[in-house]
């Protein structure tokens, strides 16, 4: 899924390296918390991740893609098979909640019906029906968060990722969100999730890859064993509901394939 | 392919910005119609400059007297091969009785004086013709003059070069500052919408961080530049043909020569709205689409 090989990064030639020589793989499916201060170099890896910019050396694989490769004209399809949901949660002030959504989905060429359906559908998920038509500026900062992801799995993504989702929102939130993300994960959506708040990242027993001036100093795996024993785990669910992240164009293709 | 909703959904938001931005909206129309206005008053002034030239310049015909010994098929053979030259736009047979009783006309008191010449007319026939190129009448002159049967040409040659002058004088100033204007106007008009382009960068961010294209990311705000400019366009024409009808109506009661002037050469509303509502239109969209389009490029590198 994200594949990064002796993957450095400079910004400036002959300046400091913002990531050095960093290996690193991400199965399908995986959930990984990416871990570090400020300015370790999380920003870089998934700007990186976004192709937003290329490695100076190495190799970044996602999705399949080389991203060093892809032409300016394929990256938009690179990012529709992702869905980020940022920190200051980036919704467009001028359209309402439903449009938010909605938006990510008519980029992607879904069918108007299906698009309805499924906002709706997503809008619900999140719990945020009757907000449909307010604008984001009217909405809270655990709403607005919402919306982002509501937005972020509304084109069913294969990746997820979450640059520090908890950031600007409260701690009873901020587990919600992780759990949310959790359930993203157990869907087989591979979930990426950019965070420097240690005390929540432990309480998830999930893989947490640490970066510390541009180098990964650690990479520990999920204890599957902890995760279950849980107490939160399934019974403190947010959203008991199954949840269904396939698009009903995706399950027809799958049918006829 | 774009999806014909996808294409309206884009299209309904460029509309709705209008109004969700609408200060930035207002700006743009603002100084667009400001441009576009002073645009097409420059163009109006010259053509209508343009206009009066040509009709004071039209007044002054030139004369073609014909050959006193030559007679009425030869005459008329030489107002044939007048009237079918290449720039002719008007020929007038004037016969000598004509001339004759044109100056009787002038000295009635004298009238017994004209009936010696009744007998023995000593005036001559002539052609009056006039050409639609002021600048070609040395030219004409000497064609007409070669005609066999043609005794001589007066052309006020002199008077019409320097109508030709002022004329050419007008047109290049004319053109000057419509060209000065239309270079401030996509400055100003530029500015403004890559000012309204640049507070939305976010938004263009956003998009692009959602997988769109930069076509996807561009429409709406093309289709805003295309509306701010077809309102500033509808404004220009509104405002242009309301002044310019009113300036028609005003020349009116000028009075004297300046009525006179005016009157014949100012040309007519009906002839000129069409073409202001058309150009203010077509100049508006393409000004404001183009305009939104550059404005966006440099922020869609995300």
């Amino acid at each position: 899924m994200i594949d990064f090989e002796h993957v450095s990064k400079e910004y400036k030639k002959g300046g400091p390296l913002a990531l050095e020589d960093i290996n690193f793989h991400v199965d399908e499916g995986e959930f990984v918390f990416l871990l570090g201060h400020s300015g370790a170099g999380k920003s870089t890896l998934l700007k990186l991740i976004l192709r937003e910019e290329t490695p100076t050396e190495g190799k970044v694989t996602v999705l399949g893609k080389d991203v060093a490769h892809l032409r300016r004209h394929q990256v938009p399809y690179l990012r529709r098979q992702m869905g980020i949901i940022f920190q200051d949660f980036r919704l467009i002030p001028s359209m309402t909640v439903y449009e938010n959504v909605a938006f990510a989905m008519h980029v992607t060429n879904v069918k108007r019906k299906e698009i309805a359906d499924r906002v709706d559908y997503m809008l619900e998920l999140v719990h945020l029906e009757d907000k449909a038509s307010a604008y984001p500026d009217t909405l809270s900062g655990g709403e607005q968060q919402r919306v982002a992801v509501a937005r972020a799995l509304a084109h069913s993504p294969k990746l997820v990722i979450a640059d520090e989702p908890t950031g600007n929102i409260d701690p009873e939130l901020s587990l919600e969100m992780m759990e949310l993300l959790e359930r993203v994960s157990e869907m087989g959506i591979t979930v990426l999730v950019v965070t420097h708040e240690h005390d929540l990242v432990r309480k998830f027993h999930q893989r947490v890859v640490t970066l510390k001036k541009g180098r990964i100093i650690s990479d520990v795996p999920a204890d599957k064993e902890a995760i279950r024993a849980r107490p939160d785990h399934k019974d403190r669910a947010l959203y008991d509901e199954p949840m269904e992240l396939t698009l009903e164009s995706e399950e027809k293709e799958a049918a006829t394939v | 392919m774009m999806r014909p909703s996808t294409f309206w959904f884009l299209t309904r938001r460029g509309i709705r910005n209008l109004g969700k931005h609408w200060a930035m909206t207002v700006a743009c129309i603002a100084s667009l119609s400001v441009c576009m206005t002073l645009n097409t008053f420059a163009s109006l002034a010259e053509v209508n400059v343009d206009s009066m030239v040509n009709y004071l310049g039209n007044q002054n015909e030139t004369v073609v007297y014909l050959d006193p010994d030559c007679d009425d098929a030869t005459a008329q053979q030489v107002g044939d091969t007048i009237a079918a030259m290449d720039g002719v736009t008007n020929v007038q047979y004037v016969s000598k009785q004509d001339v004759l009783d044109t100056y009787r006309g002038y000295m009635q008191d004298y009238s017994s004086l004209w009936d010696e010449f009744e007998t023995d007319n000593p005036f001559k026939a002539n052609y009056r013709v006039s050409i639609r190129d002021l600048s070609q009448m040395e030219a004409m002159s000497k064609k007409l003059q070669a005609i066999p049967g043609v005794y001589s040409v007066t052309a006020p040659v002199e008077m019409t070069n320097v109508f030709v002058q002022i004329q050419q004088s007008v047109t290049r100033v004319g053109r000057g500052i419509v060209l000065v204007l239309m270079i401030v106007s996509v400055i100003t008009v530029g500015s403004t919408i890559r000012l309204s382009v640049f507070a939305r960068r976010r938004e263009i961010e956003i998009m692009k961080y959602v997988g769109a294209t930069n076509g996807l990311v561009t429409l709406p705000f093309v289709v805003e530049g295309l509306a701010m400019g077809l309102i500033s366009g509808a404004l220009t024409a509104a405002v242009t043909v309301g002044a310019y009808s009113y300036m028609v109506q005003a020349s009116d009661g000028l009075g004297g020569v300046w009525q006179m002037i005016m009157g014949q050469a100012l040309v007519p509303v009906s002839a000129v709205w069409p073409t202001i509502l058309t150009y203010s239109l077509a100049g508006g969209a393409i000004v404001g689409g183009l305009g939104s389009m550059f404005s966006i490029r440099k922020h869609l590198n995300v």
